[in-house]
């Protein structure tokens, strides 16, 4: 039985169990403050206290993702006139080699396709939208193309095999 | 009748709770950098507090989950139990609002599509809050160290 003061209120005893618990609380946050930086020390490879660079965090990826055709290098669909054809890769790969009228439209793994680009895409009157990327896998290709989809950009196929299929045989092509 | 079975359904929440801290910090304790880029990956705390974060938070969890198994100041550990709840429910809700398809890096960093966060994780964890409270308010301790000690003291 604790001891209690003399003449104190009835919600005394309440109020010290409440402030003991969230002292005790703390003590244990502490103690394993403690815990935690000597288990750091003593690791082969410690984690720095504080980071120095931003972590390279696979996400968000909240775009939406609409359904897409694939179609192959061959298909008359990406000759066509009424085609508009997309190239999803980055600035250097389309500069070496690009699908003669195709207009880049980079896929970004992280961030969305700027409204910009997308009011392009919407504006041209196209009667079918043909992207391609680097075939790899996941393709940015196709994920272009599903994110296109997505957003409402109606008609949408992607290059099964991206620029590579596209090609053909030769330095970067497909065998 | 209720008021004798509660401090029993409240042992067993202890335990229960004290497991499930214990089973989530394994994995953070062995791999502070996978865990560091689940914190990271909610995109909340500023950097300089993402490492911190990942580093004591898991022993934290170990001192609660293991506090509550043995029964060693069983208020405290709950206190701090419901506590990270609040907190882990913060940061969902947060993630769940803006949309982020990540993983919940509850227990293991397994990836957004083995561990997703979702309104279920949120229940879940509204529900630990829920069994945390009910330690703090109902757990008499009828076994554990807590117990031992106050017989020991009453000598």
């Amino acid at each position: 039985m604790r001891a209690r003061l003399a003449g104190a209120p009835p919600w005394y005893d309440a109020a010290m169990g409440v402030a003991r618990t969230i002292v005790e609380a703390a003590v244990v946050v502490a103690l394993s403050a403690g815990a935690a930086a000597i288990a750091n020390a003593v690791r082969e490879d410690p984690l720095p206290w504080v980071a120095t660079q931003e972590y390279a965090v696979h996400g968000p990826c909240p775009e939406p993702a609409g359904e897409v055709t694939a179609i192959r290098a061959g298909d008359p669909l990406i000759r066509d006139g009424r085609t508009l054809v997309i190239d999803a890769r980055d600035e250097t790969a389309f500069r070496e080699w690009h699908l003669p009228g195709a207009r880049r439209v980079e896929f970004d793994w992280v961030s969305p396709v700027p409204g910009a680009a997308l009011a392009d895409v919407a504006a041209s009157g196209a009667a079918a939208v043909v992207v391609y990327g680097d075939g790899g896998d996941p393709d940015s290709g196709r994920e272009l193309a599903r994110e296109l989809s997505g957003r409402g950009i109606r008609n949408v196929h992607h290059v099964d095999g991206g620029a590579p299929a596209l090609r053909g045989p030769g330095p970067g092509g497909a065998p | 009748m209720i008021a004798r079975v509660t401090p029993w359904i409240a042992l067993a929440a202890r335990l229960y709770l004290g497991a499930v801290f214990i089973a989530a910090c394994l994995h953070k304790i062995a791999h502070p950098y996978a865990f560091a880029v689940d914190v990271a990956t909610y995109g909340i705390l500023p950097l300089a507090l993402v490492n911190p974060t990942a580093l004591v938070l898991p022993w934290v969890e170990l001192a609660a989950g293991g506090m509550l198994v043995i029964g060693l100041r069983v208020r405290a550990a709950a206190l701090l139990v419901a506590g990270m709840m609040v907190v882990f429910m913060v940061a969902l809700g947060v993630a769940l609002a803006r949309g982020l398809d990540i993983s919940c890096g509850c227990f293991a960093s397994s990836g957004a599509e083995a561990d997703p966060i979702s309104w279920l994780t949120m229940a879940r964890d509204g529900a630990w809050l829920a069994l945390a409270v009910l330690v703090i308010v109902a757990d008499r301790a009828p076994i554990g160290l807590d117990r031992w000690i106050g017989r020991r003291d009453s000598r």
